[in-house]
């Protein structure tokens, strides 16, 4: 019964996608219209999703030929940090993001900020990352300039087990805030950092909240931390 | 009072010792402003032109050795938990706890995964008058402080220690 | 002035004080009256913001984000639904914008009064305190015939709006921008030109444009040291590039550039323009359905964004990291009271013990905001 479905339905969502509505309106079953309504949403997102990489492909071929592509402000960046720093980015290619590995993010933290083309003075926003259970953590860095107004991010990974990142602390004085709440949610220490304690749970607090695998304690000097109390599930 | 009523002229009162304890612990009860979030915007709010407390006799007292009543206006953290304690320890007798808002009665939004968040304030210190509600509204927060009148009212204090 | 380590005494502003907006816990070190260190310690209302939003959907978020700056709960949703809907490019219609406009100004409005009415208090003088809540009175009794709350509102969902306007609102809301207007200038008679208010906060906390930008601090806070900077300027959303407003930087009219006084006296006119820019909003507000972009599951595409809207207290900003489910996988809230927290310690050095809660509370803090 649901094969006959099925093939309706991509029938009726065929017509659809050549401007016929009326077959799809037409059903009178509502679970079987909104489900043809469904099936036809996602025919033409993947569409869509071809149709431009068929352009851009198209595109890129023409710029190819015609002239070179406008870098953005990431590429320019990472171009940048490969010439000064050889060997520091984790990988070439840059989607929105660089990533960076941990090795001299002090020096490349300074560079960035009084470099006169980048003049990255503000640091935005610090955050962690748990990619999974027995993953990697990561921290993000969202930089922006105040004088250039341009932003960018930078993403620094770092093992489960031992994580260790340099700290910007001297070069954005914000950066000491921030790393102290990523050590407490996190438990990625900052290497040089003045003074590495929680700050938002209290000093004897035991585990990594934010960690995909944090499991809640279950008293904090005597009083109960779990959610169940008697009589609510 | 029996043979006593309407003995003498208006200007002498009687009454029973209780009523007259409870009379004066009821009216006129200065609170604890013990406001830690969104609820202690309210409790402003109440205290401030349009929802008048001082109507009613209350005044915000900063330090707990001079008030009656704590109101715990918002989400007490475990952090904050020990310190609750201690400050209603700090209080003097007769002293009362009003829990504001639903995060003091029982942990509120916060209550599933709310790992640092304390599950209500009754944990901690005894409750008397839970006012439920995220915020609660100030005419909410007023009647909660009624209701504590009238629990002040009906207590007796001095029939409890002769028993 | 000097900094002075002499025989230090150490003293503790616990978490339960009346003038520390919130349970905000200052160990100072001070040589007599003089302070030498001043260590803000947070962690008193941490509820866990972040790890419920990777445990509930994407509308259930909206709800805790009210929470978290309880005093701009609309500017806090606005900003979620901002961020959402450029992870799921959704265009939402006209009416839509202007509601929010609407909603986030009359919102900065309300909180620009309470904190200055508890900056007032802060200071010494009961009065503004009592005129100013008396004013937001008027604002939360619009949002209450708007959408049923008086203070954490739950109004601006993703995608649209959750009620249309009532009838006779815009007429209310006019009526009451005619009556607020001239009291600002009945505030600018009460504390502002107060001499006892400016010899208490002039020149006091002065905070040099530099190390506003080292530690990150945004908003009112910025602009008080002289530095112009607006994201509904510079780096627009919504539809913020439509309307004309200035914007007021510190001048050091009382004082030196960036004392207390810039920082409160930039708020005072924020309120003006904000009334400004709701005028121009009420005036261009084109009928249309509010619910007519409202997705039916929020499922957004695999991906991360960072997006920045100002809020009345500074650069507030969300930083989303979608795995295509609907439920978000790390959502970090950006806030701008925390990062304004962070630079108590180096301007208050050298002042005295009663000046460093005049300059806490020209910070105009929240608590939840800091601690989420």
């Amino acid at each position: 019964m649901s094969e006959d479905q099925d093939k309706f339905i991509a029938d009726v969502v065929e017509k659809a996608l050549q401007g016929d509505m009326d077959a799809i309106n037409n059903i009178e079953d509502r679970v079987t219209r909104s489900k043809a309504k469904a099936a036809l949403v996602k025919a033409k997102r993947e569409a869509k999703a071809a149709a431009t990489e068929d352009t851009s492909k198209s595109e890129e071929s023409k710029t190819e030929e015609s002239a070179p592509v406008e870098k953005s402000l990431s590429e320019k960046v990472a171009a940048c940090l490969n010439e000064k720093f050889p060997n520091s980015l984790e990988s070439e290619d840059v989607n929105g993001h660089i990533q960076m590995k941990d090795k001299n993010w002090f020096e490349i933290a300074q560079y960035l900020r009084d470099n006169l083309d980048f003049l990255f003075d503000s640091l935005q926003c610090v955050t962690g990352y748990d990619f999974g259970e027995n993953e990697d953590l990561e921290v993000r860095y969202n930089l922006h300039s105040m004088t250039h107004n341009h932003a960018i991010e930078i993403r620094i990974k770092t093992d489960r087990n031992n994580p260790k990142v340099p700290s910007v602390e001297q070069v954005w004085r914000i950066g000491d805030w921030f790393e102290r709440e990523t050590y407490d949610m996190y438990g990625i220490e900052f290497e040089g950092h003045s003074n590495m304690t929680r700050i938002l749970c209290p000093e004897d607090w035991a585990g990594w909240p934010l960690r995909k695998d944090y499991e809640t304690q279950e008293s904090y000097h005597g009083i109960v931390v779990q959610k169940v109390k008697d009589g609510w599930e | 009072m029996g043979i006593l009523e309407n003995r003498f002229q208006d200007n002498v009162v009687v009454a029973s010792m209780d009523k007259l304890l409870g009379w004066a612990r009821s009216t006129s009860p200065w609170f604890f402003q013990f406001g830690l979030a969104c609820c202690a915007i309210e409790m402003m709010a109440t205290a401030a032109s349009r929802y008048d407390l001082m109507r009613i006799g209350m005044i915000p007292r900063s330090s707990p050795r001079q008030a009656d009543v704590m109101i715990v206006a918002g989400t007490v953290t475990m952090k904050m938990s020990l310190r609750v304690k201690k400050l209603y320890e700090q209080m003097a007798d007769p002293k009362y706890v009003i829990a504001m808002g639903s995060c003091a009665t029982s942990g509120g939004p916060y209550w599933q995964h709310g790992y640092h968040v304390l599950k209500g304030v009754d944990l901690v210190v005894p409750v008397d008058v839970y006012i439920p509600g995220c915020p609660p509204r100030p005419e909410a927060l007023i009647e909660g402080l009624l209701k504590l009148q009238e629990k002040i009212q009906a207590d007796r204090p001095l029939t409890k220690k002769i028993a | 002035m000097g900094v002075v380590h002499g025989d230090l005494m150490t003293l503790n502003i616990g978490p339960q004080h009346p003038s520390t907006h919130g349970v905000l816990r200052l160990k100072v070190k001070t040589d007599g009256e003089i302070i030498s260190e001043v260590e803000p310690i947070i962690g008193y209302l941490h509820r866990c913001f972040e790890k419920h939003c990777e445990n509930v959907s994407y509308e259930q978020v909206i709800p805790y984000t009210d929470r978290c700056d309880y005093i701009a709960a609309m500017n806090n949703n606005f900003g979620y639904a901002v961020t959402v809907e450029e992870l799921m490019e959704i265009k939402v219609p006209e009416r839509v914008e202007y509601i929010r406009v609407i909603v986030a100004e009359l919102n900065r409005i309300a909180s620009h009064l309470l904190a200055l009415g508890a900056y007032g208090l802060d200071v010494g003088a009961f009065t503004p305190f009592l005129y100013m809540f008396r004013d937001r009175e008027r604002i939360l009794d619009l949002f209450e015939t708007l959408c049923g709350a008086r203070l954490l509102y739950n109004y601006i969902w993703v995608g649209g709006v959750s009620h249309d306007l009532p009838p006779g609102f815009i007429d209310a809301v006019y009526s009451f921008l005619d009556y607020f207007e001239p009291k600002i200038e009945e505030y600018n008679e009460l504390l502002t030109y107060n001499k006892i208010f400016i010899e208490r906060t002039g020149d006091v906390g002065v905070m040099p444009p530099e190390v506003a930008v080292s530690y990150g601090v945004t908003g009112p806070n910025l602009r008080g040291s002289g530095v112009k900077w607006d994201i509904r300027k510079d780096e627009p959303y919504s539809i913020y590039d439509k309307f004309d407003f200035n914007i007021p930087v510190g001048a050091g009219k009382m004082g030196t550039v960036g004392d207390c006084w810039d920082r409160y006296f930039v708020r005072m006119v924020e309120m003006k323009e904000s009334v400004k820019i709701t005028r121009q909003a009420l005036k261009g507000i084109p009928a249309g359905d509010v619910h007519q972009t409202l997705p039916k599951k929020i499922r957004p595409p695999q991906g991360s964004i960072y997006k920045r809207t100002e809020s009345p207290r500074g650069d507030l900003a969300y930083y989303i990291v979608s795995d295509g489910s609907p439920i978000p996988y790390r959502l970090k809230m950006r806030s701008p009271a925390f990062t304004a927290l962070s630079v108590l310690g180096e301007i208050s050095q050298g002042w005295m013990m009663s000046d460093v809660l005049v300059i806490l509370g020209s910070l105009d803090i929240v608590l939840g905001e800091i601690d989420r």
